[in-house]
């Protein structure tokens, strides 16, 4: 079974995805969007958070799921630094000796952490192994009818330190402006989950786990993304800039085989994703589609697509 | 009697960004603007496997390791792509500071990517010529490929997500012409080409997609809109639209 999740969500004044300092000026992500003026191209720079901050938060919410499930996770992704089992140093950890061979290599992976096994990982010495990720994100960029109202403007801060003549030293300022620079936007992004990926060799092919284990794993995967959409814990900084805003909508689709739902940055997502599961049903396969817009909160949508997905026998 | 060719013809909707490494690269990491046959194939291999339950990705062959896209390339005649919108190249500068073992390190680094994102419509249209002969000595059929076609998750990188929003089949007849006006991009190689548009140096997936270390390359010729091609050519029409195949 494949799920596939497409979320707006409303962030005001964030600071959920920060790139470069200048000095005491921190810089939000940002992409260029781009309009024609007058027949020329012209950029606009709108603020975005990259697929690689979401996913890092998704691994985290998986860690924590995973364990409260008794399922297994190393102790590096414990601590949510995702090495992944990239060299000898790190897969030693989990298997020693290291075995010559790159199915055992990933066998011992994939059943010492279900964070490696759902996330990916690439094990890059002699041999290389390498395990593509079960889920995928997008960029979460701001909605194309909106772009244009997106901002991205610095904050200003400042931090004090008492100085009497003993601790000053040097020049040092008693105050220390700085600047976080924050963005504001309707946000879209896609969140894809292949769960037939979840315990089973993208070497042999063949299932490394048995059943119920891959259903639990399975399952803390699902709780995993509930979790972190639910909750709203992505992103940086969210101590002191947690977002003003929220989920405004949110579709589901589940299928038999790999189906994306249309990006939400489009205004039509909804009516294409659902045009096109119609064509997937003609050709013989059952999906389930839930919309959360204005009759539904995101859970329940969430909650659906679980439930189904139960019956189904997934987990 | 000339034999028909099957197509596929694939539709696709980026989610903002493409994010596709230029090969080999060095620490100073560059992207491609746009999408090269070898990511197409390779986009649509993963849902094809899951469609027959195959969830391998690479291949071991005692000390060679190769990606098991290059198992469906014989299913392919010709591979090719029209893009709508010119992709621009960004990356944000990325200063990251880690603390490993005790050791504080720094480095400023940058992963650029192509920008499909603005106020126009971006889209890339992708179109499969697919071997009917081989096809059918294959574990597949055409129904197979025309659901994978409708399952691409991504182009290349794992950001790079995208929708399939409609898949066309049919037949075509390859044929020779001496000039063709096209928006797919084409191999740039001893044709005179009047219009706009943008060369660039990809790996050629004929000479197989598993491994990039010793990979053939080849010079692709990507349009702007269309534009129109004089030489010796092998076409073949799709719904309307010609495509230049190699020479």
């Amino acid at each position: 079974m494949f799920l596939s999740v497409g979320v707006r969500v409303e962030a005001n004044v964030e600071a959920l995805n920060m790139v470069e300092t200048a000095g005491n000026y921190g810089k939000h992500r940002r992409v260029p969007y781009l309009i024609e003026e007058d027949g020329k191209l012209k950029t606009v720079y709108v603020p975005a958070l990259s697929g690689e901050s979401l996913a890092h938060a998704y691994q985290e919410h998986l860690v924590k799921e995973a364990l409260g499930l008794d399922l297994p996770v190393c102790d590096d992704c414990k601590r949510n630094e995702f090495y992944k089992s990239m060299n000898k140093v790190h897969l030693k950890k989990k298997v020693d000796p290291i075995p010559d061979d790159p199915k055992k290599i990933e066998e011992a992976i994939v059943r010492a952490c279900v964070v490696e096994d759902v996330g990916g990982f690439l094990y890059a010495e002699k041999p290389p192994v390498r395990r593509s990720s079960a889920f995928q994100v997008s960029y979460a960029l701001p909605v194309k009818s909106v772009a244009l109202f997106a901002t991205s403007e610095p904050q200003l801060h400042a931090r004090h330190a008492q100085m009497d003549a003993s601790s000053k030293k040097g020049n040092a300022s008693e105050q220390m402006i700085y600047y976080v620079e924050t963005g504001t936007a309707l946000y879209g992004f896609t969140f894809n989950l292949d769960l037939d990926a979840i315990g089973v060799s993208a070497i042999t092919s063949e299932p490394i786990l048995d059943k119920s284990e891959i259903k639990g794993r399975r399952e803390a995967s699902l709780k995993a993304l509930f979790r972190m959409l639910s909750s709203g814990q992505f992103g940086a900084k969210l101590s002191r800039f947690f977002p003003v805003g929220g989920i405004t909508e949110l579709v589901v689709a589940v299928t038999e085989h790999p189906f994306v739902v249309t990006s939400p940055i489009y205004d039509d997502y909804i009516e294409r994703t659902e045009r096109r599961l119609k064509v997937l049903e003609s050709l013989g396969e059952d999906y389930l589609l839930v919309v959360a817009d204005s009759g539904k909160v995101p859970e329940e949508a969430l909650k659906e697509a679980m439930d189904y997905l139960g019956e189904k026998g997934a987990f | 009697m000339v034999p028909l060719t099957l197509f596929l013809k694939v539709h696709i909707r980026p989610s903002g960004i493409v994010a596709l490494r230029s090969l080999p690269q060095s620490k100073m990491r560059t992207a491609l603007r746009y999408v090269p046959p070898t990511t197409l194939i390779g986009a649509i291999a993963y849902p094809l496997f899951h469609v027959v339950g195959n969830r391998a990705e690479t291949a071991y062959e005692r000390k060679t390791f190769r990606s098991k896209a290059e198992s469906i390339i014989e299913l392919f005649e010709w591979v090719t792509v029209k893009t709508q919108g010119k992709p621009k190249l960004y990356g944000s500068l990325l200063k990251i500071n880690t603390v490993y073992r005790g050791k504080a390190q720094s480095a400023v680094t940058s992963f650029p990517f192509a920008v499909l994102y603005g106020e126009g419509d971006y889209s890339m249209t992708a179109v499969y010529l697919i071997s009917e002969e081989t096809l059918s000595k294959s574990t597949y059929n055409l129904r197979d490929v025309e659901r994978a076609a409708w399952g691409m998750t991504r182009l290349g990188s794992r950001e790079s997500v995208v929708s399939v929003e409609e898949v066309t089949s049919g037949k075509t007849k390859v044929r020779d012409a001496n000039e063709a006006t096209t928006a797919y991009a084409f191999p740039f190689k001893g044709f005179d080409v009047s219009g706009r548009g943008t060369l660039q140096s990809i790996v050629d997936w004929r000479s197989g997609i598993g491994d990039y270390s010793k990979a053939k390359r080849v010079v692709m010729f990507y349009p702007e809109r269309t534009v129109t091609v004089r030489g010796e050519l092998s076409v073949a029409e799709v719904n309307g639209e010609v495509i230049v195949l190699a020479p």
